[in-house]
């Protein structure tokens, strides 16, 4: 074998080393999650509230309040972060102003998460007096994400070829038909792969909610959306105390006791599958999409 | 052959353009005869593109252009250039068609109404009666009946760029643009659009950007070379590729560029 | 004038131009070697001259090829383009000038194998020749410098060589009715005189070819060039 040939041997063995390394790692973490946490997965484990005793404890609370959450994070942070992504590409001039915002909202993607909390507390719980409910949690991880979607959103639109734009504009389109039947739909596949990794990254905050005030110990669901007389939808549940995954799983790994720790490993594997499904419902809508972009 | 002058769709007066600073378009003057087609010919940077995307005021769609001068198109003598009229009413009376077809990743039927689609079009008849009508002026209705909801993309390039044009015809302009709309196609490809825009110009004017020279001589019934933003010669084709008036014609349609 | 942007255009050109004015001595030698043979009676030098067509033709079959080539290649436009369609239109003429020095040949040959003795005087005759060698030199001049002076000119001379053609024909029927044994002998010189006259329309044709490169106008057929 020739010289040059050995550097792409060691190249591909480095670069297999290396996604060993990082998926060993994972795969061990996950792995000796499971063989603590599965034994305890049972309907039981779903169903029930936290209790004192490790046996009886389960994550019905949590796993409710964490799917509130990311509802009300979502019905946030997508219209806001598309919209402003869609000004900012389509709309806004391409002067200072606009290079100012473009650094600093990458800037906002850097941010400590738990600042975004205390923003949270001081605006949201006391100024708005939203209190400490799914609502100011969602909106607080709406904040958090938007960067996320905002710069996803502006990476798609930006790989949409020019020459669409011009033969949409050519045929006499106004700059909002353009947006509404070129634009969104041609981006959003890259949008919604921004959205994934927003919420993916969402669903395990744990900062944030606890600055706000999420409390660790409740022993009740927050009201139901649905309602059997009119007007059928409650809001309710928006302004009820919660809590959610991560920090049920925070609070059971700082007991002693071994059976909390195998609860809280039995949290992480759902946790993980919360995520995985998240992501997974999100891969099959940007697959819809993009199948019906007839590329 | 045409002798006698036919009427004028479109007249350029003293047209300036500048990008920024920068003055591309200098003084350009001449006529636009109605339903002939007039070629732009010139050496790279020569303007012609630039002078083309006047009359539909794409320039309008980037920042720091600046239009001097008038293109007023008959016969209500409106000028398109002028700031109080609106770039979308222009485009809506003139048509354009681009060097790479670019039909949008929609399927054949969809593209093709889409012109009628903004206008607030909404009968679904009147819809697949003018989607049919363009795809028939522009050769393509009988390759494409069966495949009307099938996506556009799947095309070959020829088929593609006649379907940019069936695009641009569904709207009935008054005027249409090429922007050197063969140079990425083959020769067979080239050929069936140059044939078609030999009928096409029994309805609508026609204006074309071309680098290749024989195409001009070709399709064209008048010609205007122009070179560094100026236009230097303007007349009949078969004079102009003939016998030019100016030397700096002369050495570019013969090859001098000394 | 500029070169082209493509050498090779300038070589091809170059060498299709020469080669025209080669052809064109050669016919001039061939015009002027089949009426030294007229004259003198060299019954060789006409056969030589017959001879000698072959190569003319094979120039111009030659010519045209590289002509068809050049078009095919560079698609010639504007002055290039009149160039070229007038290079093939002399070629043909040249060839033409060419079977009329060999028509030249010929009669002289007949006329000399008959016994020269009962043959009218050949003076005028030399003296059209050589007005219409003249007319040829002049016009490859002006083909070889683009001078429309020059071809204008020999358009005019044209009309002289007409008028010389019809005074010997005068002379020849003078001739032929005083001494009818000369007939034969005469008609063969009508037929030299006739050859002349044409050649001096060919060379007025390359002339009006030259006007057509230089300032595009087709002067043929018109009154005033």
């Amino acid at each position: 074998m020739i010289r040059r040939q050995r550097y792409d041997v060691l190249f591909v063995a480095v670069g297999i080393a290396a996604l060993a390394i990082g998926i060993l790692t994972f795969l061990t973490l996950f792995v000796d999650m499971a063989v603590r946490g599965l034994p305890r997965l049972d309907l039981d484990f779903f169903t029930s509230f936290p209790s004192r005793r490790a046996a009886n404890a389960g994550i019905l609370s949590a796993w409710v309040g964490s799917t509130l959450v990311m509802v009300v994070t979502a019905i946030f942070a997508v219209p806001l972060g598309v919209a402003s992504g869609v000004y900012l590409e389509e709309y806004a001039p391409k002067n200072w102003a606009t290079d100012l915002i473009e650094i600093n909202i990458t800037n906002l993607a850097g941010v400590p998460s738990i600042v975004y909390g205390l923003l949270a507390l001081g605006l949201f719980v006391y100024q708005f007096g939203l209190g400490q409910s799914i609502l100011t949690a969602g909106l607080t991880l709406a904040l958090l994400i938007l960067p996320v979607v905002i710069v996803a959103t502006r990476e798609a639109i930006r790989s949409i070829p020019q020459t669409i734009r011009e033969g949409s504009y050519a045929v006499g389109a106004t700059r909002w038909q353009t947006v509404r039947h070129h634009i969104l739909p041609y981006s959003s596949p890259g949008i919604l792969t921004g959205v994934i990794i927003g919420m993916a990254r969402a669903i395990g905050e744990t900062a944030p909610i606890i600055t706000i005030g999420a409390l660790t110990f409740i022993a009740f669901l927050p009201p139901a959306p649905l309602k059997a007389e009119p007007p059928f939808v409650s809001f309710e549940w928006l302004w009820s105390p919660f809590t959610v995954m991560p920090i049920q799983m925070f609070n059971w790994t700082s007991r002693p006791e071994a059976a909390f720790q195998a609860n809280a490993a039995a949290a992480g594997f759902v946790l993980v599958f919360m995520t995985l499904t998240m992501n997974a419902l999100a891969i099959w809508l940007r697959y819809r999409l993009r199948r019906s972009i007839k590329w | 052959m045409v002798r006698d002058l036919p009427a004028t769709k479109a007249e350029v007066r003293d047209l300036n353009f500048y990008y920024g600073d920068f003055r591309a378009l200098k003084g350009i003057a001449m006529p636009v005869h109605e339903r002939r087609v007039t070629a732009l010919i010139g050496p790279s940077g020569c303007g012609k593109s630039t002078f083309l995307r006047c009359f539909n005021r794409m320039h309008d769609l980037y920042p720091g252009n600046r239009y001097e001068g008038e293109i007023v198109l008959h016969p209500e003598n409106t000028n398109l250039l002028a700031r109080e009229v609106d770039p979308i009413e222009v485009r809506m009376r003139i048509g354009m068609v681009f060097q790479k077809p670019n039909p949008f990743p929609k399927t054949v039927f969809e593209n093709v109404a889409y012109g009628l689609r903004v206008r607030g079009e909404r009968s679904r008849r009147a819809i697949e009666d003018k989607v049919e009508q363009a795809l028939n002026e522009a050769a393509l209705w009988d390759e494409v009946r069966d495949r009307l909801h099938q996506p556009a993309y799947n095309l070959s390039g020829g088929q593609q760029q006649r379907l940019c044009i069936a695009r641009a015809l569904a709207t009935d302009p008054e005027l249409l643009l090429f922007d050197e709309p063969t140079s990425a196609l083959d020769p067979i490809a080239t050929a069936s659009i140059e044939e078609l825009m030999h009928d096409l110009k029994q309805r609508v004017t026609i204006l074309i950007v071309t680098h290749n020279m024989q195409q001009a001589a070709r399709v064209s019934d008048f010609t205007a070379y122009m070179y560094l933003g100026e236009l230097i010669e303007f007349g009949v084709t078969d004079d102009l590729f003939i016998k030019p008036k100016m030397k700096q014609t002369e050495d570019y349609l013969t090859g001098r560029f000394g | 004038m500029t070169e082209h942007a493509s050498k090779q255009y300038d070589l091809d050109l170059g060498s299709i131009r020469s080669r025209v004015l080669a052809m064109g001595g050669l016919v001039e030698s061939q015009i002027r070697r089949a009426i030294d043979a007229l004259a003198t009676g060299d019954v060789a030098l006409s056969e030589e001259v017959v001879a000698a067509d072959h190569r003319v033709n094979a120039m111009e079959v030659a010519l045209d090829g590289d002509c068809s080539q050049l078009i095919v290649r560079r698609q010639p436009a504007a002055g290039d383009l009149r160039m070229i369609f007038a290079i093939t239109k002399t070629v043909t003429d040249l060839e033409r000038i060419g079977d009329e020095a060999q028509k030249i040949a010929r009669m002289s040959k007949n006329i000399h194998e008959r016994g020269g003795a009962q043959a009218p005087p050949t003076v005028q005759v030399r003296h059209a020749g050589e007005a219409a060698i003249s007319m040829l030199r002049r016009s490859l001049d002006a083909f070889a410098r683009l001078d429309v002076d020059t071809a204008r000119e020999v358009i005019r001379d044209d009309a002289g060589v007409d008028t010389e053609f019809r005074s010997i024909l005068r002379q020849l029927i003078t001739f032929m009715m005083e001494d009818p044994r000369t007939i034969s002998s005469a008609l063969d010189i009508v037929w030299v005189a006739k050859a002349i006259e044409r050649i001096g329309d060919h060379a007025k044709n390359m002339a009006e070819y030259v006007i057509y490169i230089v300032e595009g106008t087709d002067v043929r057929h018109t009154k005033t060039p």
